[in-house]
């Protein structure tokens, strides 16, 4: 599993009275060689014609920072296809791209190339840092102005963040609440308040202050698509679930360690899996004798544990909530509630899983789905990767 | 009020107690008497290791779950009317 975790969200909101946005964001993961590129793109104008100038330019300025030319020529690439406007006989977008490369935890690199749209922001934690851009002039033929495109590039550490925005955050308030609208300036300082108020805000949620704070200032009614990108890394949020004892009594050690020597929340999941740790780490196990429903039985508690639940049942209840994407708001308070809270607060989960077979669930009486520990847990990682991105990964003990 | 110890009561929510019959047990609030019910300290056990060797000490010739401690012995095969009848014998001992 990787060590850093990039968390990248946005938010927008449409001009006033449009269906459609002129904004148009992409963007991509490619896990294999660890890179993520965000493309930020705005159309001339608003409505549908802005929204096509902008999604080709956006698609194709994705497409070609995957591709091995190099930027500059790919602007140009980009510019000389875009349609161009009957009575203005421009064409017209203008665009941000962030390529953001990983090849090792400690070495997060971007190269940012931006055309006319407003300064991305660089945070170091709530200090916002100045870098050095070269301008560089396309000289593309038959252009109606001079075009300027930089391009910079930077090492994000961990704890820095990258805000990208169109004009529709800068210019807010223009001629209304603020003479200048906000300006670059304006939301530099309103982000360094956010950051300097809650220092893990996600990507989503400052993404989304930005882009009402913008649309406050517009007197609730936007004078432009606004929208903002957000870039945040971090180190990921983990959860361990530790289910069933190990295969034979001389692992019960070995899971013990691994357990006290994660980093993360911790679960406990089955009975005998909870009597093996409370023996391993001298702790008692308290049962909660409230939360509880009538088919998940009632959680405990252990110190060093987060929580602590029965096993099976809980487990395949866990299961069908993350395959039916139940909101947890709506699920009573009982172990499987927490359960799901603390995996969906993670961003990556591992599984221990003890293949020892417990021979309480060899009654016939029991539904046959009980025995079967591997495949409630194959269902919770299909779920929790395909429903909601997280990474998860597995061992045997 | 004597200050007659307190009968030590564990009712197993391990699974193979909880889903046969372990969770009507749970609702003891509900069905035992205040008076009996005040002379018990009731706890959860998350497994009492009954449901794993039959030949557990098991105070009961049916020793099927669920099972339920009272004073360090094990009972099998409780459901509410005889959790209400044990405790009672145990509180009045
Ligand atoms: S589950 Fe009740 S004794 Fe094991």
């Amino acid at each position: 599993m990787n060590d850093i975790f990039i968390d990248v969200d946005y938010s927008q909101i449409y001009k006033h009275d449009q269906k459609i946005g002129g904004d148009v964001f992409l963007l991509s993961r490619n896990p294999d060689n660890n890179q993520i590129v965000c493309t930020l793109s705005d159309g001339l104008g608003s409505g549908v014609k802005a929204n096509v100038l902008a999604s080709l330019t956006a698609h194709m300025a994705h497409k070609l920072s995957f591709s091995p030319i190099n930027l500059t020529h790919s602007a140009k690439i980009i510019m000389n296809t875009l349609p161009v406007c009957k009575e203005r006989k421009i064409s017209y977008s203008t665009f941000t791209i962030a390529d953001i490369r990983f090849p090792s935890r400690d070495d997060i690199e971007v190269q940012l190339v931006e055309y006319d749209n407003p300064q991305a922001l660089h945070f170091a934690g709530a200090e916002p840092l100045e870098w050095s851009r070269n301008l560089i002039d396309l000289q593309r033929e038959g252009a109606f102005k001079k075009e300027i495109l930089s391009q910079s590039q930077f090492r994000l550490a961990v704890g820095d963040r990258l805000v990208m925005f169109t004009d529709g955050v800068t210019q807010s308030g223009l001629g209304r609440s603020l003479p200048l609208g906000w300006r670059l300036d304006g939301a530099r300082r309103f982000i360094k308040g956010q950051i300097e108020a809650n220092a893990n805000v996600s990507s989503r949620d400052l993404s989304r202050a930005i882009v009402r704070k913008a649309y406050a200032l517009d007197g609730l009614v936007s004078q432009d698509d606004i929208t903002c990108v957000v870039v945040y890394v971090r180190r990921p949020r983990r959860a361990v679930i530790v289910t069933g004892p190990p295969f034979t009594q001389e692992k019960d050690e070995v899971l013990g360690e691994k357990l006290k020597a994660f980093e993360g929340r911790k679960i406990i999941s089955g009975g005998t899996t909870a009597q093996i740790v409370s023996r391993l780490f001298g702790k008692r196990i308290k049962v909660d004798m409230h939360s509880w429903s009538p088919d998940v039985p009632p959680c405990s508690t252990m110190d060093g544990v987060d929580l602590v639940t029965e096993g099976m049942l809980t487990l395949s209840k866990v299961a069908t909530v993350l395959e039916k994407k139940i909101p947890t708001s709506e699920l009573p308070d009982d172990a499987v509630r927490r359960f799901v809270d603390i995996l969906l607060d993670s961003d990556q989960v591992h599984f221990i899983v003890g293949t020892k077979i417990n021979e309480a669930h060899q009654d016939p009486s029991i539904p046959v789905e009980i025995g079967i520990r591997r495949t409630i847990i194959g269902r919770i990682r299909t779920a929790l990767e395909q429903n909601y991105l997280k990474e998860t990964s597995l061992e045997y003990l | 009020m004597n200050k007659k110890k307190k009968v030590e009561v564990k009712i197993c929510v391990g699974t193979a107690c909880f889903v046969q019959g372990g969770a009507d047990l749970l609702l003891y609030n509900d069905f035992l008497d205040p008076e009996v019910l005040s002379g018990c300290e009731i706890e959860g056990s998350s497994c009492l290791d009954s449901c794993k060797n039959a030949k557990a000490e098991v105070a009961d010739v049916d020793s099927k779950p669920p099972f339920v401690s009272i004073n360090g012995k094990i009972y099998g095969s409780v459901n509410q009317d005889r959790f209400c009848k044990l405790l009672e014998e145990a509180v009045n001992a």
